[in-house]
């Protein structure tokens, strides 16, 4: 398909603009540059590109896309309507306090919301994303040490099964990565814990559904261990939904938490962002969480400068127009709803992964929570077949691939998350998908190594693509 | 004659005394398609056993340990453009000038070994 | 109660038959039962048409203005009905990040010209698929700029938010910022005394909207050793010599100009643009082109061993989920402007703040600053901001920012007509005349 520039012609005209009703101001030429290479088309040029691009795309409201970890549920149209709202969408973040009560109150509602499905007593919102909140988490836990005078806590925790944004996120807050070894779908190896907590631990860093889509049954246990060497325990909630309203992270013994408003909560991911990634934290943590608070006074809701604050991780307060979506999702549920979202989610999972059971062996019986991995090394070493093949002949089928080769403690990972808000129909239909593929790969496997036939492209080279690097037209 | 590491980088002394250093076979097959060499500088001083220089492939990235300690002197500038030519585990990265001698390697046939 | 499910009760029985369990607490089994005897507090939901009255009265709690004279980060400008609805598809708004390439062509070439259109703007060679905000971007270009000398030097003249967010990251990464005062509102060459430097970042049109002499920082910037970085709100890029024309080696700023509501401060757009030589530096995704097994032309998310799903603890950065939507409504916006209808926009932004600020002058604001302005200034008045403020409050005006008891910074745009503007200096000369 042809590019914007491609498609350009020299003359054509888009928006106009009304000329100024003032006297049109000339900057000194010395200031001007000479020339403005951007596409030139009419509006309804623009038009047929991106909506010829969007049929080149694909999104949960296309179709099934169990991406593991990612937690591509259906996004409600009722949520963009109201972060669409004037009252939202005209609001600037600089306007006096007075005057943005309801943003505010967005913020201090969310808040309260999260705190309480998350069992912690304070959130900030600010962080947009979940590697931002991460880090966020993790320079709240700096401070907090320090604070106590103890500066030795050099160290982050991490297991060898967590998403690659935890060491990058720890190292980017200044401390030297731990990796821990874990045992396998047991989770965290406690005798390797034990001996790499210390008096240098400043936190440990887990998910808990843990990246194999397994609840951590010892849990307690661990989080007693860097309690006890004074270290803090950092909760990923990437894996939040298999759990909301079900069990705590601050129950757990988790000191500091951050959310994926984008997965858990149901706001659209706009194909690579924006999220939000609000961090919620202990009551001791508190007041270094970033600033500016929002804080109820007398007056009505107010901003206030904490002096022990992080600082600023990001412009104003985050992305508001995400987060007032999560509100809008987590009232219209209520604690049930995402209660029983949570149980759809965690069966859907079970359901399907029982349906590959009857054609593919899903390794021991140990119930999964909302996603789970399977690893294609048996397909592989029998047929040739790998799960990218297996992953790409499900595009032929209209499915969108689960997550591939992660965690990286499995080989040949492919990590399935359903997500409650898919139907039995769909589970069964991604079943049989994969049934079928797998006996392709025994009788035909030539037709997957070359897998997708069917997409507006067949596999491109990545290997090309990164030699002689093509970033702009 | 080269020598090995553990780490699976080569080193093979010249006639004059320069060293030079490379990765196995084993190392640019575990990799998979390089498609680039951060290569290091000439005159960066190095030291066995520490990393001086990345190499990557499309999912992952690899650093390469010294098998030795000195001076570099030469730097196998064809792998900016063409990285690839470490696929086959015989090219060079860089030359070093040596400042200590070389240290307790293993030879191809125990490399190979250890390889098992 | 409301919950988008989609499974009936009987199909929910069979599943459970299925699975082989009785209830779908038996699927909770590995939780410790000390956990789930904890009760957690469970509300009821509502209709979805509650939860619309609800979140309907709490936007209707801010107050809308008619005309919006602030700015300082966050920019009032026309979204043409175009780029919201073609952003609002839902193949764009409702899928994640591009990892499989073959069903995301549409999303990866809309990043692929998005970048494009960024390299053009600020006459870079690469530029990203996006970061969280232009302070971010600034932070995450600094840290990336200072790896081996690991001091920034900034002014003070720079958006607050953005020296915060850089504080932040900076002393996280133990690379020292040393931020030096602006001389009559503007950055100035770097002192003997700063020594050896990694990067300068400085803002132009900086945080008082004035121009800066770029060139002169950035030469004694790398005279210091340091990589330049400059800041920009990038509608002024419409007019204005690019980042790279002015010595930049690295261009970052924030996109929210480009089609994205005010939206009280987010989502907004972080870009960083670089030249050749930092584009295995560069923290996020990068999509490029290559071709597909037939040979057709394909994008790809690429140079990914940068990243931290890859490199982990190396990695450039941590950064996963970017704003890509917010890129995409940059370059619908920018498809739909055109050269010509972006050029238009800056030129009416900037004559009605000209206007302004002559008309300002006349009626005792003065301009605390000279130099040449984009389309932001700040006027100093011997009575008190807070009164031209609450006048303008009054009229359904949202007047400009109190930098302090008696400085405003003000911002126009093409959303401001010349009644409004005109019904401002009215009342500051109203203010002026109570004072007085």
């Amino acid at each position: 398909m042809q590019t914007l520039f491609e498609k350009s012609v020299a003359g054509k005209r888009g928006v106009t603009v009304a000329p100024p009703e003032v006297e049109t101001y000339s900057f000194d030429e010395s200031l001007l540059r000479t020339e403005l290479d951007l596409p030139e088309l009419a509006e309804v040029d623009t038009v047929r590109h991106y909506t010829a691009l969007s049929k080149r795309a694909f999104g949960v409201d296309d179709g099934f896309y169990p991406l593991g970890s990612c937690t591509m549920k259906y996004n409600p149209k009722l949520n963009e309507e109201i972060a669409a709202l004037p009252g939202f969408a005209q609001a600037h973040p600089l306007t006096r306090a007075d005057k943005v009560q309801g943003s505010l109150a967005v913020i201090d509602t969310l808040n309260a919301y999260l705190a309480g499905i998350t069992g912690m007593d304070a959130v900030t919102l600010q962080p947009c994303a979940g590697a931002h909140g991460e880090y966020t988490g993790l320079l709240v836990i700096d401070r907090y040490h320090k604070s106590r005078g103890d500066f030795k806590r050099t160290k982050v925790l991490v297991p060898d099964s967590a998403h690659g944004t935890n060491p990058a996120s720890a190292a980017m807050a200044g401390f030297e990565v731990v990796s821990v070894k874990s045992d396998g779908d047991k989770g965290v190896d406690i005798e390797e814990l034990k001996k790499a907590v210390g008096e240098d631990t400043a936190a440990l860093m887990l998910t808990n559904p843990t990246t194999l889509g397994l609840f951590e049954k010892n849990i307690l246990e661990i989080a007693d261990i860097v309690h006890a060497a004074g270290g803090l325990m950092y909760y990923d909630g990437a894996n939040l939904n298999a759990v909301m309203g079900v069990v705590r992270p601050g129950d757990m013994g988790f000191d500091v938490v951050h959310l994926n408003l984008h997965k858990t909560f149901s706001t659209p991911h706009g194909g690579g962002g924006p999220g939000s990634g609000p961090v919620g934290v202990k009551r001791a943590l508190k007041p270094f969480l970033p600033t500016p608070a929002v804080v109820s006074t007398e007056k009505g809701l107010r901003y206030e400068k904490g002096k022990q604050s992080i600082g600023k991780v990001s412009a104003f307060y985050g992305n508001f127009g995400v987060y007032v979506k999560a509100l809008a999702y987590i009232v219209t549920l209520g604690g049930k709803g995402l209660r029983a979202s949570a149980e759809t989610a965690v069966l859907n999972a079970n359901y399907l992964r029982a349906r590959i059971n009857e054609f593919y062996p899903v390794g021991e019986q140990r119930y999964c929570m909302h996603e789970f991995v399977l690893s294609m090394k048996k397909l592989k070493d029998e047929t040739g077949v790998t799960a990218l093949d297996v992953a790409k002949a499900l595009i032929d089928r209209g499915i969108h691939p689960p997550t591939m080769y992660f965690p990286l403690i499995v080989e040949e990972a492919l990590m399935f998350e359903p997500t409650e808000t898919e139907s039995k129909e769909n589970l069964d239909r991604a079943a049989d998908a994969l049934r079928e593929i797998i006996q392709e790969a025994y009788t035909a496997p030539e037709k997957l190594h070359t897998s997708p036939h069917n997409a507006p492209v067949r596999r491109p080279d990545e290997v090309a693509a990164a030699r002689n690097p093509v970033l702009r037209a | 004659m080269k020598q090995y590491t553990k780490t699976h980088e080569w080193v093979e002394v010249a006639s004059d005394g320069t060293a030079y250093v490379g990765i196995s076979k084993f190392a640019a097959d575990e990799l998979g398609e390089i498609v680039f060499v951060d290569l290091p500088e000439e005159g960066q001083k190095v030291a066995a056993g520490e990393s001086f220089c990345e190499i990557e492939s499309v999912k992952a990235v690899a650093e390469v340990n010294s098998p030795v300690s000195g001076t570099i002197c030469k730097v196998n500038d064809a792998l900016a453009d063409s990285p690839e030519l470490l696929s086959g585990g015989g090219e060079w990265i860089c030359a070093v000038t040596l400042s200590e001698p070389v240290g307790e390697l293993m030879d191809e046939a125990a490399y190979e070994a250890s390889l098992n | 109660m409301s919950d988008y499910l989609s499974i009936t009760p009987a199909e929910r029985e069979a599943m459970l038959g299925k699975i082989g369990v009785g209830d779908v607490s038996e699927l909770y089994a590995d939780i410790p039962a000390t956990l789930l005897k904890k009760k957690v507090k469970l509300s009821e939901g509502r209709s979805q048409q509650e939860t619309f009255r609800a979140m309907k009265a709490l936007a209707a709690r801010n107050k809308n203005y008619d005309s919006v004279f602030l700015g300082a980060g966050s920019y009032n400008h026309y979204i043409p009905s175009v780029v919201k609805s073609l952003a609002s598809r839902e193949e764009f708004l409702t899928a994640y990040t591009p990892y499989q390439a073959e069903m995301s062509q549409g999303i990866l070439q809309s990043v692929f010209e998005y970048q494009t259109m960024i390299c053009r703007l600020t006459g870079m060679d690469v530029a990203n698929a996006s970061h969280y905000s232009g302070a971010t971007a600034a932070a995450e270009a600094c840290i990336m700029c200072a790896d081996k000398t690991p001091k920034v030097v900034t002014f003070d003249n720079v958006n607050p938010d953005t020296l915060d967010t850089l504080g932040t990251y900076l002393s996280a990464r133990k690379i020292e910022l040393i931020v030096l005062p602006a001389k009559g509102g503007l950055a100035t060459e770097l002192p003997e005394s700063v020594g050896k430097a990694g990067a300068v970042y400085l803002e132009s049109p900086n945080y008082y909207g004035l121009i800066e002499n770029v060139s002169a920082v950035a030469e004694s910037g790398k005279a210091h050793g340091a990589a330049v970085i400059l800041g920009c709100n990038p509608l002024s890029l419409a007019l204005f010599k690019t980042p790279r024309e002015l010595g930049a080696d690295v261009a970052v700023g924030d996109g929210q100009p480009f089609g994205m509501p005010l939206s009280f401060g987010g989502p907004y757009l972080g870009y960083i643009a670089v030249t050749k030589d930092r584009m295995r530096k560069l923290p996020g995704r990068i999509v490029g082109e290559t071709t597909d097994a037939d040979g057709r032309r394909a994008y790809v998310l690429t140079l990914q061993a940068r990243e931290q799903h890859i490199r982990r603890e190396r990695a450039t950065s941590n950064i996963c989920s970017n704003q890509a939507h917010c890129a995409l409504t940059a370059a619908i916006y920018l498809a739909a402007m055109g050269p010509q209808g972006l050029k238009d926009v800056a030129t009416v932004c900037a004559s009605n703040a000209h206007y302004l600020a002559s008309k300002l002058e006349s009626v005792g604001a003065k301009r605390f600053y000279n130099g040449e302005f984009f389309h932001e200034f700040v006027t100093v008045t011997p009575f008190k901001a807070a009164d031209i403020l609450r006048a303008l409050d009054a009229r359904g005006i949202l007047g400009g920012l109190a930098l302090d008891e008696h400085r405003i910074l003000w911002c126009c745009t093409e959303m401001n007509t010349k009644e409004d503007m005109d019904a401002v200096v009215e009342t500051v000369e109203a203010t002026y005349a109570n004072f007085v």
